[in-house]
């Protein structure tokens, strides 16, 4: 018993050794980049490399939020994050409110075909985006949605494959006694949904919130695509446009815009990793 | 009772119908216009017109295509072993039960939080030749077998690996998706085999990895169709997929024969054969695995 | 009172709310008395200032229109999109090399009309600044601003390296002869300046075959990337690579700066020569104002083609389906006139296209080279884009070939024959749609 304390402790020590090498491999570009955020312009391109800026200028922070204002009588930054939050906040409540209903089709609800619906389900999420990418710019052409945020956010109130199985997955493992007495008692569907199976979902519905407000925090090409006036871009399509267009010229401020885009992030996931994995483990993709 | 069957069943299409509806919208729908359009000259300016097989036998012929469809295989060839294997261990090092836990599981799956804009930003400025930070790092290891670190982003034999690097810094998701299966893993299993005199690697090897191999395979999927279809970071860091084209993948040139050249149809046609591909490729994984995979409770 | 039960129909408002101010961001400006005229422009900063100034000055000048300008980036791609979704601006700023796909597409208007009736003529132009907008015999486009192409030199680097800084090289030996003078290498032996690098900046890696004489296609239905003149041309661009080392270069040319930065290889005395336009001396001025510099006429390669220059604009078209044609054309007639042409080109610092020059325009102009540039767009070596509906791939091919040639991946003849051979399928294939739509 006694040695097999020792391999634990020494295995430990292993272990949190490993991860703090690996930590700082992997924390090592973002500490760059917020020590080049900090820099004077002069400092960020020199050799040898400079690593602590002589001075902290925590003002790049506003200089970058700044930035772009003379020009275009706008803070660009802010309006890109605005755009950026109200796309997202469409976009997660259409994910969450129609895969939470489709899943609970798929999984609590006997209907004709619904096994062979499931598998179709499954099976569109080989589908790359880039075969899709040319019809849709046509269908929404035709509906006059080019240039709206429209053809970004609607297609998430109708569903889509990874988050329908994540949560159909889950709606499983509520036992099924809990509905049944409901149902017995003469709840409609919707009020078993409403009142049994979300509240009993909560991790797994934080999961597929937080993966979808991932995806359109981040997505590119969509916006690409879709958005043409330079006041509706979204960050991610934003924080390029600061970087084509003035190429190196100001890294401390790109930096300090990029630090800014994922922070808020950052903070999210910290308090939620929790029950954020929970979710996962919870979900089990075992198919 | 076939009363209540029957109104399930209404309930059941109703809860499914904004997914029934989408999928013919934004899933059927676009697959067999694209199909169409794959037959056609198409502009979007201009009405689709017939062309037959033209665009197809254009292709075949397309040295460019060919570059693409190489790049884009040889990346995905290296970044999906380099990035499942770090992801498993970094998954299995966060299972550990350690103080701090929440912190480490943080640190690493910040990477994943960048946007691919902000990723593809920083590290042009982490690899650049000259000024960048990562050589002067490397330099003192390989001065000492005297050599001294690539031009990753000129050179266009280390523009993929560069890529590569970069791909594996942002594996966090599938770390979640990994923690999560090895928490599911039953404690009883890993104590038996303890008492059966068990060492780390062989608890590894013979518990924990079969016990997650449904994950794995899961991953690996997402994972084929993930960098198949990798297109933001080398769009953003090398223009026209320079150096000499070598980072000019399958979907940047897709992008640009349908919004740059307007060759919609041309387009369709490769999203089709990518279509194709993935479609092989996973089918072609569940088959080989099929021996590999353990179900639990099956 | 159950607690829940006020949940969704509160998260529903807000999403409705959401969904209220996201229709909001996007939708069109409200009406008033004047017409407004949205112009999409592709400058930034000073550039996107100067024609700002003149926007407002047509703005002030009468009271029925108001043009609307946005900077817009990847404008040639983004407006191609806005005009097949419907939504086009009324006014764009493209750039000169993309009128023929938008021509060939129908994506802008034909200005000929418009232009006879407002007394716009081919005559009142510098040649070349009118023809660039000329497809198939219809024009398409205006100039906005113009640039020609020059040899800037730095002269305290001349010095330095015991040449005249008076006599910049007339011919391509002896741009050769003063690039290796000029070249430095340090102890260990990497190259820490060059005197001439082909590949820097790179924007016209296409223009070196018309330099020697070559052609990039006939003008009809050839492409002729492969002709002897033309593989010269890369001969000598290879000859650098040969001659310093191609990884050597490339990896002394990665830590360049950007081009508008102080990090500017020119700027920091890591290149001493280099083609650049008139706008070059915007870029002196802000980041490296001590610089020493000159500017001189390209040497010339071949007898056929003396003073070699690249001749380069920016452009003001209508595109199709524009809501106010007529109130935008306007506003290019008022760009078109001198004083609104001087007012612009002066802000930004470039030559006019106007033959007619203004007394006190070059007397006024900041660039104490302007004169040299004017007199360039009159040279008979001025190379311009070619009109080719694939020339944005053609471009990207070019720069491919170029990556080949310089990183001594393939010779010379074998980059420009591969890139023939893949480039004059697709003009085939473009040739014969264009004439199944009916367009030849």
């Amino acid at each position: 018993m006694k040695s097999q304390h020792k391999e634990n402790t020494l295995q430990k020590f292993l272990v949190q050794t490993a991860l703090v090498v690996l930590s700082i491999v992997f924390l090592f570009p973002f500490a760059w980049m917020i020590l080049t955020a900090l820099k004077p312009l002069d400092e960020t391109m020199t050799m040898p490399i400079k690593w602590i800026p002589s001075k902290f200028l925590w003002g790049n922070f506003l200089d970058a939020i700044k930035y772009g204002h003379e020009s275009v009588g706008y803070y660009p930054f802010l309006v890109y994050a605005r755009n950026s939050l109200v796309l997202c906040a469409l976009i997660v409540s259409g994910t969450v409110a129609s895969n939470s209903i489709v899943a609970y089709s798929f999984s609590r609800l006997r209907w004709p075909g619904r096994d062979l619906a499931f598998g179709i389900t499954l099976a569109t999420m080989m589908v790359p985006f880039p075969v899709l990418m040319v019809p849709t710019f046509a269908l929404f052409r035709h509906l006059d949605w080019i240039g709206t945020y429209r053809p970004l956010w609607v297609p998430a109130w109708f569903g889509s494959a990874f988050s329908i199985f994540l949560l159909r997955q889950f709606f499983r493992t509520i036992p099924f006694e809990l509905t049944e007495a409901a149902k017995i008692d003469g709840a409609s569907e919707w009020r078993i949904f409403r009142t049994i199976v979300l509240p009993l979902s909560k991790a797994a519905l934080a999961v597929v919130a937080l993966f979808s407000f991932m995806g359109a925090w981040n997505d590119f090409l969509g916006p690409l695509i879709y958005l043409l006036d330079q006041k509706t871009f979204t960050l991610s399509l934003g924080l390029q446009f600061y970087q084509s267009q003035n190429g190196g010229t100001s890294w401390n401020l790109l930096m300090a815009a990029s630090a800014m885009v994922i922070a808020p992030v950052i903070i999210l996931f910290f308090f939620t990793q929790r029950l954020f994995i929970q979710g996962i483990a919870i979900t089990g993709l075992k198919g | 009772m076939k009363k209540i069957g029957r109104r399930e069943a209404w309930a059941g299409y109703i809860f499914a119908s904004p997914w029934l509806i989408g999928f013919f919208v934004f899933m059927a729908y676009p697959l067999v216009a694209s199909i169409y359009f794959s037959f056609c000259d198409y502009s979007v300016l201009k009405p689709p017109v017939w062309v037959g097989l033209d665009n197809y036998k254009a292709l075949v012929n397309d040295d460019l295509f060919w570059t693409a469809l190489k790049n884009t295989l040889l990346y995905a060839i290296l970044a999906l072993p380099a990035g499942m294997a770090t992801a498993i261990i970094l998954a299995m090092l966060l299972n550990a039960k350690i103080k701090g836990m929440a912190v480490y599981r943080t640190f690493f799956f910040i990477p994943s939080l960048v946007p691919q804009v902000s990723l593809a930003i920083l590290w042009m400025w982490v690899l650049n030749g000259e000024h960048g930070v990562l050589n002067p790092i490397l330099n003192p290891i390989l001065n000492k077998i005297h050599l001294t670190g690539p031009n990753w982003m000129g050179d266009p034999n280390w523009s993929k690996p560069a890529l590569v690097i970069m791909s594996v810094w942002g594996v966090g998701n599938a770390v979640l998706i990994y923690l999560a299966g090895l928490q599911d893993v039953p404690t009883q299993l890993i104590e038996a085999a303890e008492l059966d005199g068990a060492n780390s690697w062989q608890k590894t090897r013979n518990v924990t990895i079969p016990m997650i191999s449904p994950v794995i395979l899961f991953n690996l999927i997402m994972g084929i169709i993930g960098t198949l279809q990798v297109f933001t970071v080398p769009y953003i860091m090398f223009p026209n997929g320079a150096p000499a084209r070598s980072t000019y993948f399958y979907a940047v040139y897709l992008y640009d024969n349908a919004f740059r050249y307007h060759k919609m149809g041309y387009a369709s046609a490769m999203g089709w054969i990518m279509f194709v591909m993935i479609l092989v490729l996973t089918l072609g994984s569940l088959r080989l695995t099929e021996k590999h995979v353990h179900y639990q409770g099956s | 009172m159950d607690r829940n039960a006020l949940t969704i129909p509160a998260l529903a408002v807000a999403v409705i709310g959401t969904l209220y101010m996201s229709e909001q961001l996007t939708a069109p400006d409200q009406p008033d008395s004047k017409v407004h005229v949205k112009y999409w422009e592709k400058w930034t900063a000073f550039e996107f200032d100067a024609m700002k100034h003149v926007v407002d000055s047509f703005n002030k000048s009468q009271d029925k229109i108001q043009v609307d300008i946005l900077s817009v980036s990847g404008i040639e791609d983004k407006t191609l999109m806005a005009i097949s979704g419907g939504i086009p601006p009324d006014v764009v700023g493209l750039y000169g090399e993309n009128v023929t796909q938008y021509a060939d597409n129908h994506a802008v208007m034909v200005l000929d009309d418009m232009c006879r009736d407002a007394g716009i003529k081919r005559e009142s132009y510098i040649s070349p600044f009118w023809d660039a907008g000329v497809i198939r015999g219809h024009l398409y486009a205006l100039p906005s601003t113009p640039a020609t192409t020059a040899l800037h030199y730095n002269k305290a680097l001349f010095r330095e390296a015991g040449l005249d800084p008076e006599k910049p090289p007339r011919t391509i030996d002896e741009l050769n002869e003063m690039a290796d003078k000029l070249t430095k290498r340090d102890e260990k032996g990497h190259v820490i300046r060059t005197g001439f690098m082909p590949g820097e900046p790179g924007w016209w890696n296409w223009s070196w075959g018309p330099f020697f004489g070559g052609k990039l296609w006939n003008g009809k239905d050839k492409i002729t990337l492969d002709s002897p003149e033309n593989v010269k041309a890369f001969e000598w661009v290879q000859s650098f690579s040969k001659k310093w080392g191609a990884s050597a270069l490339q990896s002394f040319k990665s830590g360049f700066g950007s081009f508008s930065s102080p990090q500017n290889a020119f700027m920091m005395k890591q290149n001493a020569m280099e083609i650049q336009g008139v706008w070059m001396y915007n870029f002196i001025h802000m980041y490296a104002p001590k610089l020493e510099w000159g500017a001189a006429p390209f040497p010339t390669a071949t007898a056929g083609v003396p003073d070699p220059t690249v001749v380069d604009m920016d452009v003001l078209c209508l595109p199709s389906g524009s809501k106010h044609p007529k109130e935008a054309f306007e506003f290019i007639k008022y760009v078109q006139s001198q004083k609104g042409m001087e007012m612009l080109c002066l802000g930004q610092k470039k030559i006019t296209p106007l033959r007619d020059v203004s007394p006190g325009f070059i007397e006024n102009h900041p660039n104490p080279y302007i004169k040299l540039f004017i007199k360039m767009a009159y040279s008979k070596g001025a190379v311009s884009t070619p009109k080719l509906g694939i020339w944005s791939q053609y471009k990207d091919e070019m720069s491919s070939a170029f990556d080949a040639i310089t990183l001594m991946q393939k010779t010379p003849k074998e980059a420009l024959t591969d890139t023939t051979n893949r480039l004059q399928p697709m003009l085939d294939q473009y040739l014969q749609r264009l004439h199944l739509r009916g367009e030849l």
